[in-house]
């Protein structure tokens, strides 16, 4: 170590500002670039500003009303958003936790298969789009060809054209974009079950229904709340998806609240409502958030 | 793996579980779907576009069409932006994770002032869909007058990357030793050294699990990009792909032939380091 001559170098001994130096960079980045947005569009939410002039004028809870009151498609948006969480908490994680329960055996083939699987998490989200959009394709894609080479031709859709259909068709290229990471968790869940409780069990007697019932799902119950708060907030940042398939459409039939903020702000050049929609969102969230940290950090704690 | 050697057995039995095989051929059914629309579009991607018109989805290509990835090369730009996810990527990714790294172990090792606030707000960020701010996102990049440049993009991937990073190493930087880093202290090293020369050699496990989970993240980022990147020419990959897809939406081969090279560098990457993707992943998440 160079010495360090006079004031400078005294001062950089001091353990506090050796401390302030290590946080600096991070912390600068994040509170100017992510907290600070945070708060910004809260205060956003109450201005009308196209988001480019200098004519920002204060309009109080003018955004609100509209957003709530005079358009249509947030309910439609709000709605949307709602049965995509709803969807989103149940099936990929029950898709996941079933093949974690089959690739925790001992079958042949387990760490291929367990690659397989999660290969869609690691794929950018806008090319799963692109690429089950061309699955969807109605005269030439994956879905009607097999549908009319099986035999029901009746069956075949215009799967992302048709207004009651197109929201569960992008739901399905997300089911196949995401189960792998609710695999891998329960995995890591189902790897930590602890082997002599389970020897235990099954010297006592226990069957394979009870050893699951009695052992395996309390030893899960911390990984099953991780997977389920996880799969909410990640559902409620369907948006790559959603974009790169329908766009919100056909007639706002797949839009959500995430899009729908992102559209009014920056195609239809409305900062102050697109910011509403998305504190409205924002809410929503911390208000799923809020218990799960203070659960964390509790866990956290107790490890100390 | 353990276990190849006598599959379909309980532990310890000496005969094959029946119930083992069952699942095993579901898995398997479960995995032909799943490998099924790669399958689809790496077909698809080395047919002529009269070909694809002409035959059955599944139908394997009978002449192999290998200009359909020349053409949507040329068509999609992606010279440009394969350049441009580079330069974003690589500046970003280590210096992401050394800030991170330095705040982490500043938090969980240095008693400053405050420092459970700070730490309570940056890991409030891990809970937030960035997705939900792009329009106070672009505001900001816009005020420093950043939009269509690399720092303009690279400074809040930074600042979205830091959340998540800060907590995992801060549990993993709080788990070790203080017997590893006292004597240090007290022979007079600074905590810059104690850092450099203790921390990061002990955490490179945790700290290549990360870099790869990173890498993979920032590599596919699309929404960010798309508001702050606006110029063709600055575009990242996923940008130039959907752009190539509203573009070019006749070119049922080229469009898959693009697919497939968007996809192909991110599944490289996670076939070489799959060990670490779980670790990386599973290690803040879930343990016991």
């Amino acid at each position: 170590m160079p010495a360090r001559s006079g004031q400078l170098g005294r001062k950089l001994q001091d353990p506090t500002l050796q401390g302030l130096m290590l946080l600096a960079p991070a912390v600068l980045a994040y509170a100017v670039f992510a907290f600070y947005p945070m708060i910004d569009v809260i205060q956003l939410s109450f201005m009308k500003w196209n988001g480019l002039n200098a004519d920002k004028h204060w309009v109080g809870l003018d955004n609100y009303r509209y957003v709530l009151h005079d358009d249509p498609v947030f309910w439609v948006a709000l709605k949307n958003t709602l049965i995509w969480t709803f969807l989103s908490v149940i099936f990929p994680p029950l898709i996941g936790f079933g093949l974690a329960l089959g690739l925790n055996q001992n079958i042949p083939g387990r760490s291929p298969l367990r690659a397989l699987f999660y290969m869609p998490v690691i794929i950018a989200p806008i090319a799963v789009a692109t690429m089950w959009r061309w699955m969807f394709d109605p005269f030439f894609g994956l879905f009607n060809s097999l549908l009319s080479a099986a035999g029901w031709p009746n069956l075949i859709q215009d799967w992302l054209g048709d207004r009651n259909v197109a929201l569960y068709s992008v739901f399905i290229a997300y089911v196949w974009e995401v189960a792998g990471f609710s695999m891998v968790l329960f995995l890591a869940g189902l790897q930590g079950v602890s082997q002599t409780l389970v020897e235990a069990a099954r010297i006592d007697g226990a069957g394979r229904l009870q050893l699951f019932r009695y052992v395996t799902l309390p030893a899960l119950r911390p990984t099953i709340t991780i997977v389920l708060i996880l799969s909410l907030i990640n559902s409620l940042k369907a948006f790559d998806i959603v974009y790169g398939m329908t766009g919100g459409g056909p007639a706002q039939s797949t839009q959500m609240l995430a899009m729908w903020a992102y559209t009014q702000a920056m195609q239809l050049g409305d900062f102050g409502r697109g910011s509403a929609i998305s504190v409205v969102l924002l809410l929503i969230t911390v208000a799923i958030v809020i218990p799960y940290l203070r659960w964390t950090l509790k866990r956290q704690e107790a490890y100390q | 793996m353990s276990g190849v050697a006598s599959p379909f057995r309980q532990a310890g039995a000496e005969r094959v579980d029946p119930l083992l095989v069952a699942l095993w051929i579901a898995l398997i059914i479960v995995a032909v779907v799943w490998i099924a629309p790669f399958i689809f579009i790496i077909f698809t991607s080395l047919k002529s576009n009269a070909t694809v018109m002409g035959t059955g989805a599944f139908s394997p290509p009978t002449s192999l069409a290998w200009e359909n990835f020349t053409n949507a090369w040329r068509r999609g730009d992606f010279g440009t932006t394969v350049v441009n996810s580079t330069i974003i990527t690589i500046i970003k990714v280590p210096l992401g994770l050394m800030i991170s790294a330095m705040a982490a172990y500043s938090l969980s090792r240095i008693q400053i002032w405050g420092h459970k606030v700070v730490f309570l707000a940056i890991v409030f960020g891990t809970m937030i869909p960035f997705q939900v701010m792009l329009a106070p996102i672009f505001k900001q990049v816009n005020s420093f007058g950043l939009i269509n440049t690399y720092v303009g993009i690279i400074l809040p991937y930074l600042a979205f990357g830091v959340p998540y990073q800060v907590f995992i190493l801060h549990g993993f930087f709080k788990e070790v030793p203080k017997e590893l880093s006292e004597a240090a202290l007290i022979d007079g090293a600074s905590h810059f050294t104690v850092f450099r020369r203790i921390f990061l050699p002990v955490s490179l496990p945790v700290l290549a699990a990360l870099l790869i989970l990173d890498f993979v993240a920032t590599w596919n980022e699309f929404a960010m990009a798309l508001v702050i990147l606006q110029d063709p020419d600055r575009w990242t990959l996923p940008l130039g792909l959907m752009s190539f897809q509203s573009q070019f939406a006749r070119d049922y081969g080229q469009l898959n032939a693009a697919i497939v090279m968007t996809v192909l560098p991110a599944a490289i990457v996670y076939l070489i380091f799959q060990r670490y993707f779980v670790s990386g992943l599973t290690s803040g998440a879930v343990k016991e």
